[in-house]
């Protein structure tokens, strides 16, 4: 995911950073510990134990580098004949190497397929064993090794809802785990079972990070065969995905970030780093108590949802003179500080509009949009009332609040769903007010009955018989720049409607972004026959567009359906996506608002007495 | 603003505080959905109105997690009745409404009254298991049944029981009594700087409720509401008397109060 560079220039940085050989960590430990990790996290340990990490495909010389920092070292790199290669992203060369530790680490760890366990080895391995016993229950204390120090602090009794047995099978054929622990080895979070039984289980990840670190490296990814396990590290915080989708390196980092954005959006970014630097062993998790149904919530719509993938947003089709004026219902509900005023039903954008000059510094990315939607899915449990919490949007700025205002206007049915962004954590009676008004608004012109009939379209209105489904996504032009990135897609219809075939095809998808997107070798059109269906990819300066066909559909069939399909979507435009986002101004002076959305909060003196109502 | 007159303008302000998991946001849906359903950890706060008779009462669910601590001075400000809410299983909870809670509420009006609530009392006293609110429908029972598997209720029951009662498989020990909560309530008192004597007696604010089962849920609410009830007329009179005097009397409040809140 593009996002990834985004803001991130660790990786980047120490790619050149080549550890002094002599002090390379015995390659073996690191090697070992790894397989064993697999051996633990995966599934059929037995099989697996000694062939797991080492998957050799490409000797080592068949490595014919381009990339200046792999140049750097060289020298290291042939001496050990080994299979970790860098990250040569971005300028890699076409083969297809299966890079087993893609960290920068140069450290050679083929000698661990041909050592076997020695030493070091088993100094892991009764680690392991050691953290085996302890999740289930056992607890063996004592001398505690210098590798797992960081991380086997007893973390305080916390009451888990998530009681799933973490040695069970059931536990490791989950398809995508997700963790979250601090730098000191503290968990923080785990996508499935409790933090506390994975204590150890994290804490050995936090030993290959700190491991890999004290080599001046940054530990990036590990392949076993069925498995990728994905390392990020965000300030204080790493974060560590193992999957057995097939999905790219590179999306499930994507997924990562989105998972540290969302944390963010809870906490902000500055008091994480405040937090931890003031005490580098503190449980996060006090603080985000409560918040793992919105984590577990996000990761099944990062899974299920494309507009992660594709990192925009998914509007609702509406005729474009109900889209209209609905802004205008909101455009004209407004109040000081309000920022961003967003329309939603099912879960999908109706409008957004937002203030002048907020707009000048800076667009709504889809990213945070994503984020909203998914609190406001979180938090809709009790749905008659009126929410007004903090939240913060990491891209628009990682470090201050905004207060948002969340409130259904359909109850009891709960589909549409009003938005309203104020940087005055006093403004709630405020903005309320905005809401009555927009639904006496919404009541004169009969628009919730409008909404209510609003579906999503279905493939066959194009009207090209083979097309079974797409996604296309216009990229920013001129005319709209500073738009929300937008795509649109047709329901998901037979033979996609159940969930596995809906999976199924999302996996396809996913398979056709990464290699759209791949770092070492991007391609512009894939025609991709698979078993049950037919897939073409394509990205041009203007858009990036996947189509699925029924089978046998050839490549020039694909084609002359893609021109029907671009000029149906040219010609439903307004419908399909938000043209151009209404602005409007809350204040009479534009300056003040304008830094609101950049101060956590300020003053509010206008409206802080109608606050005692 | 003409506009707003169509506004049902709350004319009393009550605020649920308390830790996380206590079941602030089950206790007040019982009393307005007349059910108990999973929910969802409260993000910052939730807003309600809720029609009493002529009156508009509005209630603020909050947040319990530490996290939006920030917010509650906030939420607090101006309310008439706080309802101070721990769980009876848990003795950390009562603790946490003195600690963190209660200097939250420095911001209310001054004549605020305060309500000490223990809930889950269906856990511990076979008594709560019964709804002691007769308007509960018999299918709101079924349903809790199935909406949560609670620790205590044996697994191996093969058809649900008839009644709540026959649920009591193990009680919960009870880890805050009656006295502790009373005791809580002198404290309160204390720190408001008022005379137990001219204050409300514990007996009556200190209540132990069940949003699972619905008891006391009902007599708690509509006894606050009860009280606040002079707090409301007062309001009203005010307002009639000269309505532009409205803004002046809140911003000479405000910051009179605001000055003790934190943020
Ligand atoms: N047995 C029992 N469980 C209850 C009762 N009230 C709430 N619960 C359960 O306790 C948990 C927390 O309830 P909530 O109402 O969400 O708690 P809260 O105080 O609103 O929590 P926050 O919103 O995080 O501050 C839920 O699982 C409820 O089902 C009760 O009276 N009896
Ligand atoms: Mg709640």
């Amino acid at each position: 995911m593009e996002r990834d560079n985004h803001q991130e220039g660790e990786a980047e940085g120490v790619k050149i950073c080549d550890p002094p050989s002599e002090s390379n960590p015995p390659a073996d430990t690191l090697a070992t510990s790894l397989s064993l990790l697999g051996n633990h996290m995966f599934p059929d340990p037995v099989e697996r134990n000694d062939s797991a990490t080492v998957n050799k495909e490409e000797p080592a010389d068949s490595l014919p580098s381009v990339d200046t920092a792999e140049e750097q070292s060289q020298d290291a790199n042939l001496d050990s004949n080994q299979v970790t290669k860098l990250e040569a992203e971005e300028t890699e060369n076409s083969g297809q190497c299966h890079s087993d530790v893609s960290s920068q680490s140069q450290s050679s760890e083929d000698a661990a397929a041909d050592n076997g366990q020695g030493d070091s080895g088993e100094f892991v391995v009764t680690m392991l064993a050691k953290a085996k016993l302890e999740e289930q229950g056992i607890g063996v204390k004592g001398r505690s090794s210098p590798l797992l120090e960081a991380g086997t602090q007893e973390s305080p009794a916390f009451i888990s809802h998530r009681d799933e047995d973490v040695t069970a099978d059931s536990w490791r054929q989950h398809r995508k785990h997700v963790f979250v622990l601090s730098e000191a080895g503290k968990p923080i979070y785990s996508r499935y079972g409790s933090e506390e039984a994975l204590s150890s289980t994290m804490g050995v990840m936090m030993a290959l990070v700190s491991f890999v670190q004290s080599g001046d490296n940054i530990i990036r990814s590990v392949y076993s065969e069925g498995h990728t396990v994905v390392f990020l590290q965000k300030g204080p915080l790493v974060l560590v995905c193992v999957s057995s989708s097939r999905q790219s390196e590179r999306q499930l980092r994507g997924e990562l970030l989105y998972v540290y954005y969302q944390i963010i959006s809870m906490l902000t970014q500055a008091s994480i780093s405040r937090i931890f630097e003031h005490k580098k062993n503190y449980d996060l998790r006090r603080l985000l108590a409560g918040s793992e149904k919105i984590l577990d919530g996000l990761l099944n719509l990062v899974d299920s949802d494309p507009s992660f993938l594709l990192a925009a947003v998914h509007c609702l089709p509406i005729a474009s003179s109900l889209r209209d004026s609905l802004s205008q219902i909101l455009q004209k509900a407004i109040t000081p500080n309000l920022v961003f005023s967003i329309l939603i039903a099912n879960n999908q954008l109706l409008t957004i509009i937002q203030e002048k000059t907020v707009i000048e510094d800076a667009r709504l990315e889809p990213a945070d949009v994503h984020l909203l939607l998914n609190l406001i899915g979180a938090s809709s449990a009790f749905q008659a009332g009126e929410i007004w919490t903090p939240i913060c949007l990491p891209l628009f700025n990682p470090d201050c609040y905004f207060y948002a205002y969340i409130s259904y206007l359909d109850p009891p049915e709960c589909t549409v769903c009003l938005l309203l962004l104020s940087t005055d954590k006093e403004a709630f009676y405020a903005v309320a007010e905005c809401k009555r008004k927009i639904e006496e608004a919404m009541v004169a012109q009969n628009s919730l009955s409008l909404i209510a009939k609003v579906q999503s379209y279905s493939v066959s209105q194009v009207g090209v018989s083979d097309l079974r489904h797409f996604m296309y996504k216009p990229f920013d032009v001129p005319d709209n720049y500073r738009q929300l990135t937008q795509f649109t897609s047709p329901e998901m219809e037979a033979p996609y409607s159940s969930e596995e075939e809906k999976m199924r095809l999302l996996d396809l998808y996913r398979y056709m972004h990464s290699r759209i997107h791949s770092t070492s070798r991007p391609l512009k059109l894939i025609y991709h026959v698979a078993e049950r269906e037919t897939l073409l990819a394509w990205v041009t300066s203007k858009f990036e567009l996947y189509t699925c066909f029924s089978p046998l559909v050839t490549k020039a069939c694909a084609i002359t359906a893609i021109t029907k399909l671009l000029r149906w979507i040219k010609k439903e435009e307004d419908r399909l996506f938000i043209r151009y986002p209404p602005k409007y101004s809350t204040t009479p002076n534009p300056s003040k608002s304008s830094r609101g959305g950049k101060s956590d909060q300020q003053d509010s003196t206008d409206n802080g007495f109608l606050s005692l109502l | 603003m003409p506009e707003m007159s169509k506004m049902k303008k709350p004319d009393v302000k009550v605020v649920l505080l308390g830790d996380m998991n206590v079941g602030k946001t089950s206790l007040l849906h019982r009393y307005t959905e007349r059910k108990f359903k999973d929910t969802i950890s409260t993000v910052g706060g939730a807003f309600y109105l809720k029609q009493w008779g002529p009156y508009n009462i509005s209630i603020w669910d909050t947040a319990g997690r530490e996290q939006f601590h920030g917010l509650g001075s906030m939420y607090c400000r101006g309310a008439a009745a706080v309802i101070l809410t721990y769980d009876v299983t848990n003795w950390q909870s009562l603790a946490e409404l003195e600690e963190r809670f209660l200097s939250l509420t420095d911001t209310a009006n001054h004549d605020c009254i305060y309500a000490v609530v223990g809930n889950k009392a269906d856990l511990t006293d076979p008594k709560a298991q019964l709804s002691r609110d007769s308007d509960v429908a018999p299918e709101d029972r079924t349903e809790c049944e199935e909406d949560r598997t609670e620790p205590e209720v044996l697994s191996a029951c093969p058809t649900p029981p008839a009644s709540p009662a026959s649920l009591s498989g193990v009680m919960l020990h009870k880890q805050v009594a009656p006295e502790d909560a009373a005791a809580f309530y002198g404290r309160i008192l204390r720190y408001k700087g008022l005379d137990e004597k001219s204050s409300l007696p514990a007996e009556k604010m200190c209540f132990e409720t069940s949003a699972k089962t619905g008891y006391n849920v009902d007599a708690l609410f509509e006894a606050l509401f009860d009280l606040v009830l002079p707090s409301i007329l007062r309001k009203r009179n005010e307002n009639q008397e000269s309505p532009t005097v409205d803004l002046e009397e809140c911003r000479g409040t405000s910051s009179k109060r605001s000055r003790t809140s934190c943020c």
